[in-house]
């Protein structure tokens, strides 16, 4: 796995960014794609070609690694179709880190 | 994610989501997505939050052969479809009257389901929906004759075609429709299936809402709908065309909340990415 993008400044994206990574790994080696590399700028439509009801499944993952923490539905459900087309990694765990954060201080 | 097994060897792909904390349930709603190329993410990533946040408890499933739920070869008629909800209701123990909310084929399960069960309907929203009668059958033969055409049978030609003129996200999403129309009996099935007569479809007296994109063929059976049912209302989101759930679903969703809550004003207003 690479790190790749020059937004990563704090540990707290790191860690973040490897727990995705993990997750999207388990739903890529369900299509036996078991090296592919996962970065910021990794695109979930384009680079990984992940169709959006895997999206749902990892939701699922996410609720299980954070909880009501973190709520990729309604995340996605704010924004416009070409966005979500778009969407990349680093997109979604600056959002966990940031709903973490609020978590926290809530 | 939950799969519930449903008997004979079926298992439907089901997501299930309510308000946070505290706050009471005040309605279930049932959403069914559409037909090849569609599954319950048309839903979980647009209209659910909002529902779940106002108080509905949202079932929302993967249709036979779609999404992440089991794919017989065969069995794909309407009446197999409604089958499977009653059966996926069942499960549930969801047994009081329910909102159904169906888009584009999915509208015309929950319309069936709710012909077939007046008093387990509290309200249908039919999104570019509508009833199965004979010129739905007839109209739908002619759109999956066209698919298993042009996808079962020139698939590479088709999907090149895809790719360079709409968007290689289409053309992944009509390779997922070819391998199902090919696996199964869906294309044959559909058409195949038995109809309402007006007698039935005019039998479903709650409240019905008909969402069309004004640039749809669909918008144009909007009067036909208000003047069958009892108690229809039709909304035309102008400037969409059958896409009209996931391009304005902000809008669409409002309308579809006001009706579930029982408001006869100005739809709710939903934080939708359209509605900004």
């Amino acid at each position: 796995m690479s790190l790749n993008g020059q937004r990563i400044g704090t540990v707290d994206e790191e860690a973040v960014l490897a727990d995705i990574a993990g997750m999207l790994a388990t739903l890529l080696d369900e299509y036996g794609l078991d090296d592919v590399e996962i970065g910021m700028d990794t695109t979930f439509n384009r680079d990984l070609e992940l169709e959006s009801i895997d999206l749902v499944t990892l939701a699922g993952l996410l609720e299980e690694k954070y909880g009501n923490r973190v709520n990729f539905a309604e995340f996605l459900a704010g924004m416009e179709f070409d966005e979500i087309i778009e969407l990349t990694v680093g997109r979604l765990v600056e959002h966990v880190v940031a709903s973490l954060k609020a978590a926290e201080a809530g | 994610m939950a799969i519930v097994d449903i008997g004979a060897g079926l298992r439907l792909h089901t997501q299930r989501i309510g308000p946070r904390g505290d706050r009471p349930v005040t309605a279930t709603a049932v959403l069914v997505h559409g037909l090849l190329t569609d599954s319950l993410a048309s839903y979980y990533f647009t209209v659910a939050p909002a529902f779940a946040a106002s108080g509905i408890d949202v079932v929302m499933y993967d249709l036979r052969g779609h999404g992440r739920s089991t794919r017989p070869a065969t069995g794909y008629t309407l009446d197999d479809n409604i089958d499977d909800l009653e059966a996926l209701l069942d499960r549930l123990e969801v047994t009081g009257p329910v909102h159904l909310v169906g888009n584009s084929y999915g509208g015309t399960v929950a319309f069936g389901y709710a012909a077939r069960h007046p008093e387990r309907a509290a309200s249908v929203s039919l999104i570019e929906s509508e009833p199965a009668t004979a010129a739905w059958a007839g109209k739908l033969d002619g759109i999956l004759g066209r698919v298993m055409h042009e996808l079962a049978h020139n698939e590479a030609d088709a999907i090149a075609w895809i790719t360079a003129n709409r968007s290689q996200n289409t053309a992944r999403l009509a390779k997922g429709a070819a391998r199902l129309a090919r696996e199964t009996t869906l294309a044959q099935d559909i058409p195949a299936s038995r109809v309402l007569t007006e007698e039935e479809i005019s039998s479903v007296r709650c409240p019905v809402l008909g969402l069309y994109g004004g640039d749809s063929d669909l918008a144009e059976h909007a009067p036909w709908l208000e003047a069958v049912l009892p108690d229809c209302r039709t909304v035309v989101v102008p400037g969409h065309e059958h896409s009209v759930l996931v391009e304005a679903s902000g809008t669409v969703g409002g309308h579809i909340l006001s009706l579930i809550h029982g408001a006869t004003a100005a739809p709710v207003a939903l934080a939708g990415a359209d509605a900004r």
